[in-house]
């Protein structure tokens, strides 16, 4: 295996690692976070000395690094790992073996795409050596703060650039390889649903990043070439008149950011529908219910991601006109949602289900991800998102959006397609003691946020909310949370081993082990070069289980 | 390995997957300058003065560069249109005048800076110097497509060279395209 390969498979797997390591990353760096919240004034055993005097006090993290802490959990989670590993690492690896391509349509632009993401995930990683630190005005960088931020910030953006490059290289590639190289007889009504939910988000990933390179470049000009894109007249900074021209508008980034940043979150979502649906489909041994309908409400609620951008700004005061505008179209949003997961929950119904350690984590992953997508209709409307914005309810609400959501799908796709990746399996019982561990971690993190953002405590707190004497009472949750937090990174280390040790001595499967239909597993395991020899001809849909008269309970895609 | 549809058009579709991969790619730069200019229109509403381009800028140059750049596109087209050695030709001429479009921009450039005109000074000025930089930056890249695209005739098919002349004539019309939506902005508004 050649590091510089054009090879997707190869690819695939080269993301797959790098944005698992960064995922390792953005947990330890939100571990340390947590374990501060619970005990602001106590050091951190261990870590607390390990991490310098320019980090921490005596053991306890200086406010600068609390910052920093915050802002690159999210960057590292939401850009370095989540998005690569759904787009880079499922995208690159499944979508030319499902339609039954023998590489992307573009290889090479496919391995620089790679290279880009590690140069961009290299370069915020570096940010944290730079004098101040990285990062450190939140994950949406918002000005004028972040304008004024110490260096940092400046390879944030630069790293943000070099990242919108990649995916934007990424997803033309993995557009033009679904409408263009499937093989013959796969129409588009053909593809499993992974395939659509991946068009849809590479059109996401294309259309929507850009406004955000466009808002770094600005953001950059402002910090090099003493600009004022983003900063109005007579701004006072430190108790000093701000020395620039002014007339900018801080108002204009979070335009520009959250023109990216709400179709990025069904960057983060729709490849999980994918996966869960094919692991769904598969433990069901049913077809999916509804094919049809999940397509359209893929593709309506792709359209859609791009007019709801302001319901993240509804304290900037904004008109009555323009807030009901962006609430109407929040409302409409979460339709095809509801359309996506009512169809995954009706395709269980009658099915004999087989519980294997992919198919509880997609089965975990349904009301993971209802809980967190209910939660987030009230922060769609003005007069419920204006109290609970920037408290931990909307926290708690995007994370069981992305962690017990999108993370289970991804953990239910990591050991779905393991055997098709390395011809094993990964152990059984060490992947349910991960589902279960995980499943009882991520809500014991998660639910005590909706009460304590409920009872108004807000985000980026220093001290936990100590301060205030209205959230005295929180001790005991706050405590409770990072005991979670920390039993939960104890529950990775059997996914880290089941892993490694699955890689070489995991029980050996044939080609087909889940008798699932799809083209991926028509091949061998793992694929070979080009990955289908002879090249496969396409006979029926995506999802044909349990047909009556056929000898199987399965009828695969190519048989004729 | 032979990548289907490389040179020869899907039927579904009606597309090789280079002519494809580049109007995704002019999709993905479209929003890119969109928001810029969307930038642009919302600063410019909301400030108290902003001062006619022409009494800042050098009109004259602009309006030279515009045609140059058109000459570009022009020869862009030719090369599209002509088999593969005269291809060579045209694409060498597109980047002569690429590379004059650039001079005259360096130069009005300097001379500005020399003025005491800077990013710095006023809003008009640093939506002028960063939208008209990074258009600069996509004349750069293209320069060094239609370099790339020179030096491949002789080692690839016709039919790959004629991909690759096809995907640039669409780049540099978009390329012009922007600069006109700048120069108008610019220099005339």
């Amino acid at each position: 295996m050649r590091i510089f390969s054009t090879d997707h498979k190869v690819i695939g797997l080269q993301y797959a690692f790098t944005s698992l390591a960064f995922l390792l990353l953005g947990f330890l760096l939100i571990l340390t976070l947590r374990l501060h919240l619970a005990w602001p004034a106590q050091p951190i055993p261990v870590l607390g000395a390990l991490l310098g005097e320019s980090r921490t006090s005596g053991g306890v993290l200086l406010p600068e690094f609390y910052l920093q802490l915050g802002a690159m959990h999210g960057t590292v989670m939401v850009f370095l790992a989540v998005v690569p590993l759904a787009v880079g690492a499922f995208g690159n690896y499944l979508i030319p073996l499902m339609i039954g391509a023998p590489d992307m349509a573009f290889p090479r632009l496919n391995a620089t795409s790679y290279w880009l993401y590690l140069l961009a995930g290299l370069v915020m990683l570096a940010s944290f050596f730079l004098p101040g630190g990285s990062a450190q005005s939140g994950w949406t960088s918002y000005p004028p703060l972040a304008d004024f931020a110490t260096a940092g910030q400046t390879a944030w953006l630069v790293g943000m650039f070099v990242l919108v490059l990649s995916s934007m290289l990424n997803s033309i590639n993995l557009i033009v390889t679904v409408l263009q190289l499937r093989a013959p007889g796969m129409t588009l009504m053909r593809m499993p649903f992974f395939v659509w939910a991946m068009l849809v988000t590479s059109f996401l990933l294309l259309l929507a990043f850009p406004p955000l390179q466009a808002a770094s470049v600005l953001q950059l000009m402002d910090r090099l070439a003493g600009t004022s894109f983003f900063l109005p007249s007579g701004l006072v900074t430190s108790g000093q008149p701000a020395n620039v021209s002014g007339g900018g508008s801080p108002i204009l980034w979070q335009h520009l950011f959250w023109f990216l940043g709400h179709p990025e979150v069904y960057v983060l979502i729709l490849p999980a529908f994918g996966i869960v649906a094919e692991v769904i489909a598969n433990i069901t041994r049913k077809p999916l219910w509804g094919y049809r309908a999940m397509v359209g409400a893929a593709l309506f609620m792709g359209t859609m991601s791009f007019i709801v951008w302001a319901h993240h700004m509804f304290l900037t005061g904004m008109g009555p006109a323009l807030s009901g505008f962006f609430q109407i179209t929040t409302m409409i949003i979460s339709i095809p949602s509801v359309v996506i997961i009512a169809s995954l929950v009706l395709s269980l119904s009658g099915g004999s289900i087989r519980f294997t350690t992919p198919g509880l984590f997609a089965l975990g992953f349904l009301p993971m991800f209802g809980l967190g997508g209910l939660t987030g209709l009230p922060l769609g409307l003005a007069a419920t998102d204006i109290p609970l914005h920037d408290t931990y309810y909307v926290i708690g609400h995007f994370h069981y959006i992305v962690a017990p959501g999108t993370m289970f799908a991804l953990f239910a796709g990591i050991y779905y397609w393991f055997p098709k990746v390395t011809g094993r399996k990964l152990n059984d019982a060490l992947g349910k003691l991960h589902f279960w561990g995980s499943f009882i971690g991520m809500n014991g993190i998660f639910l005590p946020m909706f009460i304590q953002g409920l009872a108004g405590m807000n985000r980026r707190l220093y001290d936990g909310g100590r301060t205030y004497q209205t959230f005295s009472g929180f001790d005991g949750s706050l405590h409770g949370q990072a005991w979670s937090a920390v039993f939960l990174g104890v529950v990775q280390l059997f996914f880290i081993v089941n892993l490694f040790w699955s890689l070489k001595k995991g029980a050996r499967v044939s080609d087909n082990p889940w008798n699932s239909t799809t083209l991926e597993w028509a091949t061998t395991s793992p694929p070979p070069a080009h990955n289908f020899d002879p090249a496969l001809t396409v006979y029926r849909g995506a999802y044909e289980y349990s047909e009556p008269g056929a000898p199987r309970d399965f009828t695969a895609q190519h048989q004729p | 390995m032979i990548i289907p549809y490389t040179t020869e058009r899907r039927a579904d579709t009606g597309m090789t997957n280079v002519t494809l991969g580049m109007w995704l790619f002019i999709a993905s730069e479209v929003m890119l300058f969109g928001a810029l200019f969307s930038a642009y229109a919302l600063l410019r509403v909301s400030a108290t003065d902003w001062p006619p381009g022409r009494d800042l800028l050098n009109l004259t140059i602009g309006a030279v560069n515009t045609v140059v750049l058109a000459g570009v596109t022009a020869s862009a087209w030719r090369a599209r249109r002509s088999p593969g050695p005269q291809a060579g030709r045209w694409l060498a001429i597109g980047v002569l005048l690429a590379l004059a479009f650039l001079g005259l921009k360096g130069w009005e450039y300097s001379s500005e800076l020399g003025a005491g005109l800077r990013p710095a000074t006023s809003t008009f000025l640093a939506m002028y110097f960063t939208l008209t930089g990074l258009h600069a930056l996509h004349v750069v890249a293209g320069i060094i497509a239609n370099v790339w695209a020179i030096a491949g005739i002789s080692r690839v098919t016709d039919a790959m060279t004629a991909g690759r002349t096809r995907s640039l004539a669409l780049y540099w019309v978009f390329v012009d395209i922007v600069w006109l939506i700048i120069f108008g902005l610019m220099y005339l508004l």
